[in-house]
C-alpha cells in the first residue's frame, strides 16, 4: 500500500473548516498525522498556531473528532506522561497517545518537561511542527529560528539585522536521550513523512518517540501561500533540514542529498531572509555543512 | 476491559468555519491532463481534495481556502488557479 493509498483511504479526524492561514504547513501536518493515527488516538495540542486555529474547540464546540486536550505551553509532555501511564494501567495499550506541539512548546517553554519525559521513556509520540517562531502571537523569535531571520522581536534596523544567534538543533538533543525513535521529516517528502509517523506510532507503544517536522509558514516567513511545499523541499535540498531517523540507537540518513543546493538558493524569495548579508549566508552555510557532516558520521557514511 | 472511542461532543457540536469564503483564486482541474498521481491529495493542507477507490481525484469547494499548493505541486500542471467570480 503506497502512501497515497494510505492518505486516500484514511478518514480525516479534524474539523473541515479550521482557521489556519492559507497554505499552512502545520495544518497539513496535523491532518495527515491524525489520518494515519486513526480514531483510537488521544492528542494534546499546547497553545500555539494549531490550538489557536480552533482544533482544540471553541465556545463549547469540538475541533477534532477524537479526544483532544490543551495542556499549558510548558507541560504538554508531563501532562501526557500521566495520561499515558493511566492508559497503560487501564490496559488500553493500543491507544495512540500523541502530542502535537509547535517549536516554542518544544524547544523553549516545554523543553524541560519534554526532556524529562524522553529520559523516563514515557510511551507517547511527540510531534513538533517547527515553523521557527511563535507564529500564533505574531512571529516572535524562538530558539529554532534561523540566524538572520526577521521576526517581531528581532526586527531589521540599523543596529540589529534579524536574529543574531544560530538555531538550536532539537532533534539531535532528543535523540541523545536514548529514546525509542527519533526522526526529522518534511511535508515536501510525504512518503518519508507517512512512514515516519507510522514508525513513530509503533515505537510509542514501547517507549518515547519524537518526530521533528519542518513546517513553513507563509504569513510569518513572507512568501506566497502556494510556495509552502517548495520552500520545504528547498530546505531539505539545501541541508537546512536534513532527513534522518534514529531507531533504538541506530542512525540512518534518509536522504543523502548528493547534490545539495546552497543556502543562497534556499533563502531566495522568502521575506524573512531579505536583509541577509553575505556574512550571514556564509555563517548559516558553515553551520549547515558542519551539522550535515556530523549527521553523516553518526549514520556511518 | 471494553474499549470506548466516544468523544464527548460539546453542546454546539463541531467547530466548523466557512473557510471557503476566504478564497480569491479557485483551483480548477483539467481532467484530460490529470495522470491520477494523487500529489494534490497528498499536499492539500485543508483536505479539500478527495480520491475515490478507482484513483479519481476531485476538488471540493466547501472548505478550500484557495492557497494554490495543489496547482503549484501538480507535476502535469493540470490545476489552474482561476479568479473567483470570473475574469475581470
Amino acid at each position: 500500500m503506497s502512501y497515497i493509498d494510505v492518505l486516500r483511504e484514511a478518514k480525516d479526524q479534524v474539523t473541515p473548516g479550521m482557521s489556519a492561514c492559507q497554505g499552512c504547513g502545520g495544518e497539513l501536518i496535523l491532518r495527515k498525522a491524525l489520518q494515519i493515527a486513526g480514531e483510537n488516538t488521544i492528542i494534546g495540542i499546547p497553545p500555539g498556531c494549531m490550538a489557536g486555529a480552533g482544533v482544540v474547540g471553541w465556545n463549547y464546540a469540538n475541533g477534532l473528532k477524537i479526544p483532544v486536550h490543551i495542556p499549558l505551553l510548558d507541560n504538554s509532555a508531563a501532562f501526557f506522561s500521566g495520561l499515558s501511564q493511566m492508559y497503560q494501567r487501564k490496559g488500553r495499550k493500543d491507544t495512540n497517545i500523541v502530542v502535537l506541539a509547535g517549536d516554542g512548546a518544544t524547544a523553549d517553554c516545554g523543553f524541560q518537561s519534554l526532556s524529562a519525559a524522553a529520559e523516563r521513556g514515557e510511551k507517547l509520540l511527540y510531534i513538533c511542527y517547527d515553523n521557527e517562531g511563535y507564529m500564533n502571537t505574531g512571529y516572535q523569535r524562538s530558539s529554532t529560528t534561523t540566524k538572520g531571520s526577521r521576526t517581531s522581536t528581532t526586527p531589521i534596523g540599523s543596529v540589529v539585522k534579524g536574529k543574531t544567534q544560530q538555531q538550536k538543533y532539537v532533534p539531535l538533543i532528543i535523540a541523545m536521550h536514548n529514546v525509542e525513535f527519533c526522526a526529522t521529516a518534511s511535508p515536501s517528502n510525504m512518503a518519508d513523512f507517512v512512514a515516519k509517523v507510522q514508525k513513530g506510532l509503533a515505537a510509542s507503544k514501547n517507549g518515547f518517540a519524537y518526530l521533528h517536522v519542518f513546517s513553513p509558514c507563509p504569513t510569518g516567513w513572507g512568501y506566497a501561500p502556494d510556495q509552502g511545499i517548495e520552500v520545504a523541499r528547498r530546505a531539505v535540498k539545501a541541508n537546512m533540514f536534513p532527513l534522518w531517523e534514529m531507531d533504538r540507537g541506530e542512525f540512518k540518513l534518509n536522504d543523502e542529498n548528493r547534490k545539495p543546493i546552497t543556502i543562497a538558493e534556499f533563502v531566495k524569495g522568502i521575506g524573512k531572509f531579505k536583509a541577509l548579508s553575505d556574512e550571514d549566508i556564509a555563517a548559516i552555510q558553515a553551520m549547515v555543512d558542519h551539522r550535515f557532516e556530523m549527521l553523516k558520521r553518526l549514520a556511518g557514511k | 476491559m471494553e474499549r470506548q472511542h466516544v468523544t464527548p461532543i460539546g453542546n454546539d457540536g463541531m467547530y466548523v468555519l466557512d473557510t471557503a469564503s476566504w478564497r480569491i483564486l479557485r483551483p480548477v482541474m483539467d481532467k484530460s491532463k490529470c495522470v491520477e498521481c494523487g500529489m494534490c491529495l497528498a499536499y492539500c493542507p485543508v483536505g479539500a481534495i478527495i480520491g475515490s477507490a478507482d484513483k479519481k481525484y476531485t476538488i471540493t469547494y466547501d472548505y478550500c481556502k484557495g492557497c494554490g499548493v495543489c496547482a503549484a505541486e501538480c507535476p502535469r500542471k493540470a490545476i489552474d488557479m482561476k479568479p473567483e467570480g470570473g475574469e475581470k
